[in-house]
């Protein structure tokens, strides 16, 4: 079979597709390889990476006024909570 | 989402709150109200509009819990639902301002590739950068937003997001890799040194 060669254009579509999935196929080792020696598939990886971490770490945390508005709505009490510790 | 409590599972929860028991109900709201909150916000972009989304998600619960099947996760519903909620507030925008994702070549280029100036650890201390976060995530259509939200950021897995935005699996996977490709070319753009 022919064997096809590892383009940067092959590894960047298929970083996307996979990131951070199981990447022990044979396919991915030929990429892992490629990687090693690339500085171009390399960056754009990493910044593939640092995009989902960015949007991983924005959080915003519901204040305790959003929080006591919603139980009213619901018409619930904070004290109806199961939690007895 | 996560069980914040090992007690009592989500499903014994739902049966006491369907016969009418507030307690069991309020412990779901606790449960799960950061999460919708948190992830509304992530869709919405706005404070405000995500507590609304969060309200509107509970309320829509608190309707149709009876017609729950227990065949998901309860958290699975409840992001189909905010999801749904967050839809129709975007629709309810006077104009839609999306890109269209067309062109799969322009996605994905080796063309301008360099390192970044930031880096995530900095974010909680950079206004500037959470709105080049916003602003990036704003031009995706509703559904590849969503679709990346739960796959990359929620940590959901390909089927369970399909069950979320009723989408095959091939076209969850077509979507996430054009959703990475376009925010990571777009913070390219400001980010890259």
């Amino acid at each position: 079979m022919k064997k096809i060669e590892t383009t940067c254009k092959l590894v960047m579509n298929h970083l996307c597709d996979n990131l951070g999935e199981d990447l022990d196929s044979p396919k991915c080792l030929d990429i892992k390889t490629h990687l090693e020696s690339c500085p171009n598939c390399r960056s754009f990886f990493n910044t593939i990476n640092s995009t989902v971490e960015f949007y991983k770490k924005y959080n915003v945390k519901l204040d305790d006024k959003g929080h006591k508005e919603l139980l009213s709505i619901l018409g619930l009490n904070e004290d109806d909570s199961n939690d007895d510790e | 989402m996560t069980n914040t409590s090992n007690k009592i599972t989500d499903e014994q929860l739902i049966a006491e709150a369907i016969k009418g028991n507030k307690k069991a109900l309020t412990e779901i709201v606790l449960r799960y109200e950061q999460t919708v909150y948190n992830f509304a916000f992530k869709i919405c972009r706005d404070k405000d509009k995500a507590e609304h989304a969060m309200q509107e998600t509970f309320l829509s619960m608190v309707k149709s819990l009876k017609q729950f099947s227990g065949k998901s996760k309860l958290s699975t519903w409840l992001y189909t639902i905010v999801s749904n909620h967050c839809l129709m507030l975007a629709r309810s925008k006077k104009k839609y301002d999306y890109t269209v994702l067309e062109n799969e070549d322009g996605l994905v280029n080796d063309k301008f590739i360099s390192d970044w100036k930031f880096n995530p650890e900095k974010l909680s201390e950079n206004q500037e950068l959470k709105d080049i976060l916003d602003n990036a995530i704003e031009k995706l259509p509703h559904d590849y937003k969503v679709v990346f939200l739960l796959r990359d950021v929620e940590g959901l897995s390909t089927k369970e997001t399909s069950e979320i935005v009723n989408l095959s699996i091939p076209a969850i996977k077509s979507r996430l890799h054009r959703a990475r490709a376009f925010l990571r070319n777009e913070l390219n753009k400001t980010l890259h040194v």
